[in-house]
């Protein structure tokens, strides 16, 4: 016989299985987050970038941090040797922790990456948590709101250090709507 | 062979919806075409086809071996500098490859002549292993076919075998990848992950524009998963050249069918096979194109190209013929001209599969036009015994 046996189909018959998990409407946010600008480096490849949002997070984080009137007020959330005497961009001392890390992150809209990125300070509280100011409240969107005494910080989701997708759609458009194959 | 009426099934069009097989009619034009098929002899079938498949397989592996290593070959194939290092890499690592296609002019008679070899993104191998086979077996089962009529497709057992062989080969997560709006394309891959999952094997669909690349130069899937290997039903020509094509070689992904074929999938190995074969009965002659005028008796094609694009032929009469296409980029071959066959007004051009490196089927696309074009028709085709009174009309 020169045919096969039998010739089954598994997935493609009438009822088939969800292939694909549906991509729902909401935006989502991928993150990287790295503690060093060499993790970031290592972890990228793209170490220009990295020292870009290091460089940034760094202006932004006394404006951004936690703050505290004095350090022991910042060592009940934080660890002692992480906080220190600061001044904000109005010139103001505060005790807030230093910054433990830095974030990149990419907003995606309907499941397509969005030009360009954000990137800001993350703390890490002495349970390890790490967080970032809540966008909300200014932060990473840049709004000085003055005194951030009570800020409220949102954990990140991100693994530290984990790479993460920065672009979609680079490979595809040889062919508008014909078919590749041949 | 003979091309013969037969009443086609008159639910076929609910069975080919029923098995995920939507493009049956494309643009509104009938692709999938059953109100006649090919009859050939089993000595055809070994002798004429399966055969030669098999040996032109062997002399085209056997050249990959010499075109990687050298870097006249490669250029003369346009094959870009960048990625001859990384192409040779995946010669030597023996890199798995599943599938290809080879296609062939046969009549019935005298030796099938090779007109190329598609070895990177062949399609119409649902048609072939699947759909033509049921066709089979439901006009076995109505009568409309001799007793012992059988066909020559043993491609989807040797898919899920050569899945299976190669498992262990196929770093994951393993992901097949089609262009969003092609239904041909994409009804492919998911045939190929179909008897992938058979074999055990646990992969997932992407479409080509959806793939991501992290900021150190890796493929990811939609899940921000950092794909390990990826099926691309895409030429491999094209993804060098597009704006991810650059991280291919550092990416650390495994390509199914791997960079190697890039030699494959390019006309060029045409003249290459006939400069080291001369006068082999399967083979066309055939040369680099020099860009003088084109004499009678002979067709130029790109060396990348699909679907009977951008062909232009010099018939022996002095009749020109050309068709359009998009590929004007990268050099041309040209080949000896040898005409389809004529069934009527059909003109059978034979897909001979070669999967696992075993020649295991064909399927045959007919077009009103002496060049087969993505205009084609599949026509089923099945093995008769030639015995003068016996034969169903």
């Amino acid at each position: 016989m020169k045919r096969s046996r039998t010739a089954a189909l598994l997935l493609m018959s009438a009822t088939p299985l969800l292939l694909t998990a549906c991509q729902g409407d909401e935006d989502l946010t991928r993150e990287g987050l790295f503690t060093s600008v060499d993790s970031c480096a290592a972890q990228t490849g793209d170490r220009a970038t990295c020292q870009q949002a290091f460089d940034k997070s760094q202006a932004e984080a006394a404006k951004d941090a936690p703050q505290f009137a004095s350090r022991e007020e910042c060592a009940k959330n934080y660890d002692w040797d992480r906080c220190a005497e600061q001044k904000d961009s109005g010139g103001h001392s505060f005790f807030g922790p230093m910054m433990a890390g830095f974030f990149i992150s990419q907003m995606m809209r309907n499941g397509s990456p969005m030009a360009g990125f954000n990137s800001g300070p993350a703390w890490r509280n002495s349970a390890g948590a790490w967080q970032r100011p809540d966008p909300g409240t200014g932060g990473a969107s840049g709004v000085y709101s003055g005194s951030r005494a009570g800020a409220k910080m949102v954990p990140v989701t991100a693994t530290p250090d984990r790479a993460m997708t920065v672009t979609r759609g680079g490979f595809g458009s040889s062919f508008g709507s014909r078919s590749a194959g041949g | 062979m003979r091309r013969l009426a037969i009443p086609a099934r008159p639910d076929w069009r609910d069975k080919a919806n029923a098995s995920g097989f939507d493009f049956h009619t494309i643009d509104g034009v009938p692709y999938w075409d059953e109100s006649a098929y090919y009859a050939f002899t089993l000595r055809q079938i070994e002798d004429d086809l399966e055969a030669p498949t098999g040996e032109l397989h062997a002399m085209a592996m056997d050249l990959v071996d010499e075109v990687v290593n050298s870097e006249q070959h490669l250029r003369t194939l346009a094959i870009p500098e960048a990625f001859w290092d990384w192409i040779a890499q995946s010669w030597r690592e023996r890199q798995p490859h599943l599938y290809g296609r080879m296609d062939l002019a046969y009549d019935g008679f005298g030796p099938a002549k090779l007109y190329e070899l598609n070895y990177d993104t062949p399609t119409s191998l649902f048609e072939a292993a699947f759909f033509q086979w049921q066709w089979l077996e439901d006009r076995l089962h109505t009568g409309h076919l001799p007793a012992n009529a059988d066909q020559y497709n043993s491609i989807y057992e040797s898919l899920v075998e050569a899945f299976g062989t190669v498992a262990t080969q196929i770093r994951r997560p393993f992901v097949l990848a089609a262009l969003r709006e092609s239904d041909e394309d994409q009804g492919t891959v998911a045939y190929l992950r179909d008897c992938a999952m058979q074999a055990g094997v646990e992969c997932s669909l992407l479409d080509i524009e959806d793939i991501g690349v992290t900021a150190d130069g890796r493929y990811t899937d939609m899940q921000d998963r950092v794909i390990g290997a990826l099926f691309k039903l895409y030429p491999l020509e094209d993804l060098f050249v597009e704006d991810f094509g650059k991280y291919l070689p550092r990416s650390g992904i495994q390509l199914i069918e791997p960079a190697w074929k890039a030699i494959l999938s390019n006309k060029g190995i045409l003249p290459l096979l006939w400069q080291k074969h001369p006068e082999h009965p399967n083979l066309l002659p055939a040369f680099f194109d020099d860009g003088s005028r084109l004499p009678a008796g002979w067709v130029r094609k790109p060396v990348f190209s699909r679907e009977g694009a951008n062909i232009a032929m010099h018939l022996p009469d002095g009749e020109q013929v050309s068709t359009p296409g998009p590929y004007t980029a990268g050099p041309y071959i040209r080949q000896a001209w040898h005409p389809l066959p004529a069934f009527g007004d059909h003109h059978p051009l034979i897909g001979s599969w070669v999967v696992g490196d075993r020649a295991c089927g064909i399927g045959i696309r007919e077009d009103q036009s002496l060049v087969t074009q993505d205009s084609a028709r599949f026509v089923p085709h099945a093995i008769v015994e030639d015995t003068r009174g016996v034969l169903m009309a």
